[in-house]
């Protein structure tokens, strides 16, 4: 077990030194005019170019991406270009208040998805119906559209909630629930169409399988064989479903974080984006990278744990 | 392993907290998002300011939080007159190559240290250095004397009409010398203005909150008990944030206006930007048929501006024909409608040029100009003129333009001062002149303005019609800002400003 850990942290490793040398290339080749993009269109060539040698964009690419990396192992993403914040500290801030709102919104799905897939797939007949009628509708509304929809009722409208986020120091922690139910309502309502549709599947799959009739013929009831037995063969295909979305949530929540102005990762990645503020950009890569690396082992450690036979394998 | 009755209870208590604190929302929201007091004000501010050094300041935008920490030399009034704010006077030789500047002496900065000219001197020295997003504000400028305890002497190497209006922008913003060069005042500015900043209740990204300064100075500048700049980076954020009353002011656009129109909110317009073609290529280095002047005429003739307004920005702005803006001095009446609509002359001009057909323009796509640009690639091709759309500009693209890259572009340009905009677009040294096209008879009326002092609006003008004779440019309107609040607040517009300067809002009676 150690070393099947070790041995995908590894691998982590690998796909992370290869992102980071793919991104940070990528990104410099097109960085002309970031000197320029600080300095705005008045600036005179030397002040442009005493800018440039400030930032070390007159090093070669190699040194300056060895001097990123070697800064990165202790732990220094170097400062933000346009705000003088260290990345580090830029990252710390705001990747609890997407993650808060990330893992609230996945627990959610997980519990709603499984009950509506195992309840259709289950009872079938009208049921069933709702479930594949609901899970189109859906997964065809973006999360955004129903976040502005969510805004436009619940908080203009009726004035249940605060249009756009209100988190500060010393504010009560209702604040803070109250700025992140309609966001997280916004983000979970995708995941949990989608989520549903997948584990009703997985869960018909394994109700049609031999070992199920032959529970059934030894006189075990419905609620065990599903609980024992089904629910635990199907929960791999939960899983992966459930992580998939959660990277994919990764995308959804700038938007989301844009539309109610949360301090979180997204307007971070925007703006920095947008003004080639490379080494936040670098940061903020580093940080996906890292997020969808450790679901990924944490989803093949609980499908280990789930099921035995993806263990030998 | 028991998924399902575990996963039920779990989700049975997770959805009766939820709907427990939704209905917990219905009675505090109101107390949250409610009323705030007649002093306090809330602005959606539409960018994060990257750091509170004043050397860091920026234009429009960007100044307003940097007014309520920082005072600065001369005050800018909402129609563009200079006015004494920290200078009491100033004064240049007759070469127009020293200004003199007088100053107050009963002003102290937030941290106790006293404004004088060795702090004035501090400053302006500071700006110069800090490579700062303005810094070419003070690049005329090469010593800064101090004369006596409150007078300083800027020498000038050449002169430079704008640079009094400099001293009311960023390059005039004063911090405390103490201060000035300091990892603190990065994020947290150490200023002499009529607020300061309350830094428990400042969150990055979130918002900035500043409380009136006890003793300051001037009272009149000091309208509220608290500001707050809330971050609103996205437009439908703050159009949700301004509706539902969390915020007494911000900025949004023709179409997000009417939904705010539609709560009661007032409007408080000002033109700022002007949006059209520059024909980059006018020596026909690379597109032959632009060295043509009655091509370039051809083209401005070709466009129904006032269509294309009403289409695009439900007609919020006015058509005109000349680059330079309305407040700035160089606008003259006569060439408003120099170029009407009229696809006859325009063939008519291609025709006698030689041109009848095959004039291509290459335009690069501009990431949320696509419809203006389909526009104008219709109204070309219905008088001869063949349109390319191009990749889309990139973060590259001011390195693309000054390399020459593009030989005519569909933009929105900022309208500044005559002398600002004349170096952004006209004279050879201008980022928009790429291929630095000039004549003897333009640089010798660029060269009126520069030596002209007080009289450099008006020589101006002459610049003005120069480039709109020889069409230099085909520009389509200038387009309204559209700065909303709500009745608690009067907000009067300052030219050139998407953004009113902060003295500008005052508390409704």
């Amino acid at each position: 077990m150690i070393r099947f850990i070790l041995k995908r942290l590894g691998s982590g490793l690998v796909v992370l030194f290869a992102v980071s040398v793919l991104t940070f290339f990528l990104l410099y080749i097109s960085s002309g005019s970031i000197a320029r993009n600080i300095l705005g269109d008045q600036a005179t060539p030397e002040q442009l170019a005493v800018k440039e040698a400030e930032l070390g964009l007159d090093q070669p690419m190699p040194v300056r991406y060895f001097s990123w990396l070697t800064g990165a192992l202790r732990g220094d993403l170097g400062t933000s270009w346009f705000t003088s914040e260290p990345v580090a500290n830029a990252l710390a801030t705001r990747i609890p208040v997407t993650m808060t709102m990330v893992f609230a919104a996945m627990i959610l799905i997980a519990i709603i998805a499984t009950l509506i897939g195992v309840a259709a797939a289950v009872k079938r007949g009208w049921v069933d119906r709702v479930v594949q009628i609901g899970a189109i509708i859906g997964d065809s509304i973006p999360g955004f559209v129903i976040g502005i929809i969510l805004v436009t009722v619940l908080a203009i409208q009726l004035g249940l909630f605060p249009a756009t986020s209100t988190i500060s120091p010393g504010a009560p922690a209702s604040a803070w629930v109250l700025s992140l139910t309609l966001p997280v309502i916004a983000l979970l309502i995708n995941g949990v169409t989608g989520g549903a549709q997948q584990i009703r599947s997985a869960v018909i799959k394994q109700l049609e399988r031999d070992y199920v009739r032959t529970l059934r013929s030894r006189g075990i009831g419905e609620g065990e064989i599903l609980s024992r037995h089904v629910l635990r063969s199907a929960a791999p295909a939960g899983l992966t479903v459930l992580s998939l979305q959660l990277i994919g949530m990764l995308g959804g929540v700038v938007i989301i974080e844009q539309i109610f102005a949360l301090p979180g990762m997204g307007p971070l990645a925007v703006a920095a984006t947008s003004q080639t503020d490379l080494p936040v950009v670098m940061g903020v890569v580093m940080y996906t990278v890292a997020v969808v690396i450790t679901v990924n082992l944490i989803v093949d450690l609980l499908n280990g744990w789930l099921n035995p036979k993806v263990r030998a394998s | 392993m028991k998924l399902g009755p575990k996963a039920a209870s779990a989700a049975l208590i997770l959805s009766a907290s939820l709907a427990l604190t939704a209905c917990g929302g219905g009675s505090a929201a109101p107390a949250g998002a409610g009323a705030p007091a007649a002093t306090t004000l809330t602005l959606g501010a539409v960018q994060e300011i990257r750091s509170w050094d004043p050397a860091q300041a920026h234009v429009g935008h960007f100044l307003q939080p940097y007014q309520a920490a920082y005072d600065s030399l001369l005050l800018r009034e909402p129609d563009g007159k200079l006015s004494p704010m920290l200078a009491t006077a100033w004064k240049y030789n007759a070469a127009n190559t020293v200004l003199t500047v007088d100053l107050r002496t009963d002003v102290t900065f937030s941290d106790g240290a006293k404004f004088d000219a060795a702090a004035a001197k501090a400053n302006l020295d500071h700006f110069k250095t800090a490579n700062g997003p303005q810094m070419a504000q003070l690049t005329a400028v090469s010593d800064i004397k101090v004369v006596d305890a409150d007078t300083i002497e800027l020498d000038l190497t050449t002169p430079d009409p704008s640079l009094e209006f400099y001293l009311s922008q960023a390059a005039g913003l004063m911090g405390s010398p103490k201060a000035l060069g300091t990892e603190g005042i990065k994020t947290e500015p150490v200023g002499s203005g009529p607020y300061v900043m309350d830094k428990a209740a400042t969150v990055k990204d979130s918002q900035s909150v500043f409380t009136a300064r006890k003793d300051y100075w001037n009272k009149d500048n000091q309208k509220f008990e608290k500001i707050t700049f809330k971050i609103l980076l996205d437009l439908t954020a703050r159009t949700n944030a301004l509706v539902s009353g969390q915020v007494d002011a911000t900025l949004l656009d023709p179409k997000t206006g009417k939904q705010a129109e539609g709560a009661k909110m007032i409007l408080a317009a000002n033109e700022v930007d002007w949006q059209g073609l520059t024909l980059f290529d006018r020596d026909g280095a690379k597109n032959p048929a632009l060295k043509d002047v009655r091509v370039r005429q051809a083209i401005n003739y070709a466009f129904d501006r006032k269509t294309i307004l009403d289409q695009v920005l439900l007609g919020q702005g006015t058509p005109t024909s000349q680059p330079f803006g309305k407040a700035s001095g160089a606008w003259v009446e006569d060439l408003e409608n120099k170029y009407p609509y009229d696809p006859a002359k325009a063939k008519a001009l291609l025709k006698e040029a030689g041109f009848e057909t095959g004039v291509v323009l290459e335009l690069p796509s501009v990431p949320g100009f696509e419809t203006q640009l389909a526009v104008i690639k219709q109204q070309l091709s219905d008088v001869g003129i063949t349109v390319n759309i191009g990749a889309a500009i990139t973060n590259t693209y001011t390195t693309d333009v000054a390399g020459q890259k593009f030989t005519s572009m569909y933009f929105s340009l900022f309208q500044g001062e005559p002398w600002v905009a004349i170096n952004q677009i006209i004279s050879t040294k201008a980022l928009y002149n790429p291929f630095k096209t000039t004549s003897p008879e333009l640089q010798a009326k660029i060269d009126a303005v520069q030596g002209g002092g007080k009289d450099a609006p008006k020589l101006a003008q002459e610049v003005n019609k120069y480039v709109v004779d020889q069409a230099w440019f085909a520009p389509m309107f200038r387009v309204n800002q559209m700065y909303y609040h709500n009745s608690k607040i009067n907000v009067t517009p300052q030219i050139q400003q998407a953004v009113p300067s902060i003295y500008n809002y005052s508390p409704a009676k």
